[in-house]
């Protein structure tokens, strides 16, 4: 045994007890208690008040809108996420620790620059723009922005869980299939993608849940037009600054029950993934 | 000639040469070992051989048929890997039967005949009652029987086992061993292994390849290679060995351990087992040595020795009778006498 590790139960009662109410506290106070306001807020005029701000037709929109820049950033991402691990991981090439350094880059990127990029790019003044204008086609202040500015913040997600899996699967089973005669898309379909199959699920809830919660990116290039381009985040502001303050809680607890659904489907992964 | 090499080389840098223009044969249904060090080229070879990696020059012909370029998919080739490479999100039975049921639809055969087939590989392997379990649920063992079942199922022409008892402990790696070998005399499908563990080479091949700095430096069979090592790094490699430096005069081998260097221009090699060690010299080339400590290995009994002028040390081995008799104790002054050796002079072995 190596002395390395030190038993909890050593640590003196009163140290356990302080860390404990301290966790408890900060966790009450950050978390639980703006979690439960939202609830109230939001059920501040009863079910019905609640489901008319739910279904109110701009709200109806921003729903969409939301699954829109979703449905669109995630697979893009996911198909990406598995290439550039797949890169990453099974071939040595020239420039591999810049595109893992590259995949980082919206952690450490503000999500309002990114979104301003985009703005740049393909904005009426921007490098695109008379060309987009010139054959009518609309990109900012549009869902095509939303979906491009949403898979540029949410795009490590899925590649940085599937790397440490794809390392740690190795390339052996693989030389294994290839061995047994599979070609490579079998090795793909039967090998590879079984054993990364939790931990792809897991960067999908992950990137799933940032896409659907983003607000700086989206913010920059939606516009706000109401029952156009809202999102849930981007709608729930508009609707606060407006005094509508049990609209604005209903379109919350909306958000709120979906980071609900992905701590539970999380957990759920962990516990497979762990076995 | 089941497996021919030629001239291969290959290099993963471009600087450093893992294999170095290697020629080699390989029969028709022999298990031949590829034995050396760490970094002496054989797995590079081994993996040329399936296709796992591409040498930058050299050809290998299958039967006659060159498959230099072929596709590892297309070369009927099984492999074993060190670590099992099983896949863990299949049961035993599936794991087995993949390579059946990856074959294209054409070939594929009908379900109740890969049960089948699979049914009897699992009866081979002899864990036909675990059929159902996943690889983690296996031990070591287990999992590289179940490796070797699914390399044979497809029916491959050569099978290709990298250090397949390498992850192994050593009681689980003994019976391992002998039961492969028993496989090997009821297939007797030509067979290629790759280990460092020279007793596992002499005990389980027909024929040895050693391999060494990206050549082979011996191929031979275990008795061959093991009392007529080619040069003196295999002599090294093959067992413990005590090494005396001198020069040969007049066709006998003279000791001398304080020559000025150039005058011991020959080495003598000696395996333990062929020294003899009495209380007086008995022949012109006896060599005063001090005991240092003696421990018994199963039958045999261990002495180290100290030569008494150079100060070298020398290992040799006893019958626990001889041991006994003579009665050693540490800091005995005793002879010790080379019962035969053998002698290499500038890298060619010279007769004595």
């Amino acid at each position: 045994m190596s002395g390395g590790t030190k038993r909890i139960q050593n640590d003196p009662w009163w140290l356990r007890a302080g860390a404990m109410a301290f966790t408890l506290l900060f966790l009450g106070f950050a978390v639980l208690l703006p979690l439960v306001s939202v609830f109230v807020q939001a059920f501040a005029k009863g079910l019905g008040g609640w489901w008319a701000a739910v279904s109110d037709p701009d709200t109806v929109s921003a729903i969409r809108m939301t699954l829109v820049a979703a449905l669109g950033a995630v697979p893009l991402n996911t198909a990406f996420g598995i290439a550039a691990a797949w890169l990453v991981t099974k071939h040595r090439f020239p420039g591999r620790h810049l595109l893992v350094s590259l995949i980082d880059l919206p952690f450490s990127v503000s999500p309002v620059i990114a979104g301003l990029v985009f703005v740049l790019l393909f904005g009426a003044q921007g490098t695109f723009g008379p060309w987009l204008q010139a054959h009518d086609i609309h990109i900012i202040f549009a869902w095509p922005a939303m979906i491009l500015a949403t898979a540029f913040v949410t795009f490590p997600f899925v590649a940085r869980e599937l790397i440490p899996v794809m390392e740690e699967m190795g390339t052996q089973p693989e030389e294994a299939a290839v061995m047994l005669g599979a070609g490579g898309w079998t090795v793909f379909r039967k090998v590879t993608l079984p054993g990364i199959r939790w931990g792809l699920l897991y960067g999908v809830i992950l990137c799933n849940a940032r896409a659907m919660g983003e607000f700086g990116a989206v913010s920059v290039v939606s516009g706000h037009i109401r029952g156009e381009t809202n999102t849930l985040p981007l709608h729930a502001e508009i609707l606060y600054n407006e005094y509508d303050f049990t609209g604005a809680f209903a379109v919350a607890s909306l958000l709120t029950l979906l980071a609900g659904a992905t701590v539970v489907i999380k957990l759920w992964l962990e516990r497979r993934i762990a076995r | 000639m089941s497996i021919h090499i030629q001239n291969l080389s290959k290099s993963y840098d471009g600087k450093h040469q893992v294999l170095k223009n290697v020629s080699l044969d390989i029969p028709d249904g022999e298990l031949v070992a590829l034995l050396g060090p760490s970094g002496g080229g054989k797995t590079t070879l081994l993996r040329s051989i399936a296709g796992l990696e591409v040498p930058d020059s050299g050809q290998i012909l299958f039967r006659g048929v060159d498959a230099t370029r072929q596709r590892p998919q297309d070369r009927g080739v099984g492999f074993v890997f060190q670590h099992y490479a099983l896949f863990r999100h299949l049961t035993v039975f599936e794991n087995i039967a993949f390579g059946l049921r990856v074959k294209p639809r054409a070939q594929r055969l009908p379900e109740a005949e890969i049960r089948a087939s699979v049914q009897e590989l699992l009866q081979l392997i002899q864990l036909d009652w675990i059929s159902g379990r996943y690889p983690d649920e296996l031990s070591g063992g287990q999992r590289q029987r179940v490796a070797l079942a699914r390399a044979l199922a497809p029916k491959p022409a050569f099978l290709l086992l990298d250090e397949p008892f390498g992850a192994l402990d050593t009681k689980v790696r003994k019976e391992l061993r002998r039961w492969l070998r028993q496989l090997h005399e009821e297939l007797k499908m030509t067979s290629i292994f790759v280990t460092h563990d020279q007793e596992e080479a002499l005990e389980l091949a027909d024929r040895v390849v050693v391999m060494m700095d990206g050549n082979v430096a011996q191929t031979g069979t275990p008795d061959e290679v093991y009392d007529r090592p080619s040069s003196p790094e295999v002599y090294q490699f093959l067992g413990d060995v005590n090494l005396f430096r001198g020069r040969v005069a007049s066709g006998s081998f003279l000791h001398q351990p304080h020559s000025p260097d150039g005058d011991t221009t020959a080495t003598a090699f000696v395996r333990p087992h062929d020294l003899e060690v009495d209380r007086f010299p008995s022949t012109d080339n006896s060599v005063p040595a001090l005991v240092l400590h003696a421990y018994a290995v199963g039958p045999k009994v261990r002495v180290e020795l100290r030569h008494r002028d150079s100060g070298q040390m020398i290992e040799a081995e006893l019958t626990r009778d001889r041991h006994r008799n003579l009665g050693l104790a540490a800091g005995d002054p005793v002879w010790v006498t080379p019962k035969s050796l053998h002698v290499f002079q500038d890298g060619q072995e010279v007769a004595i």
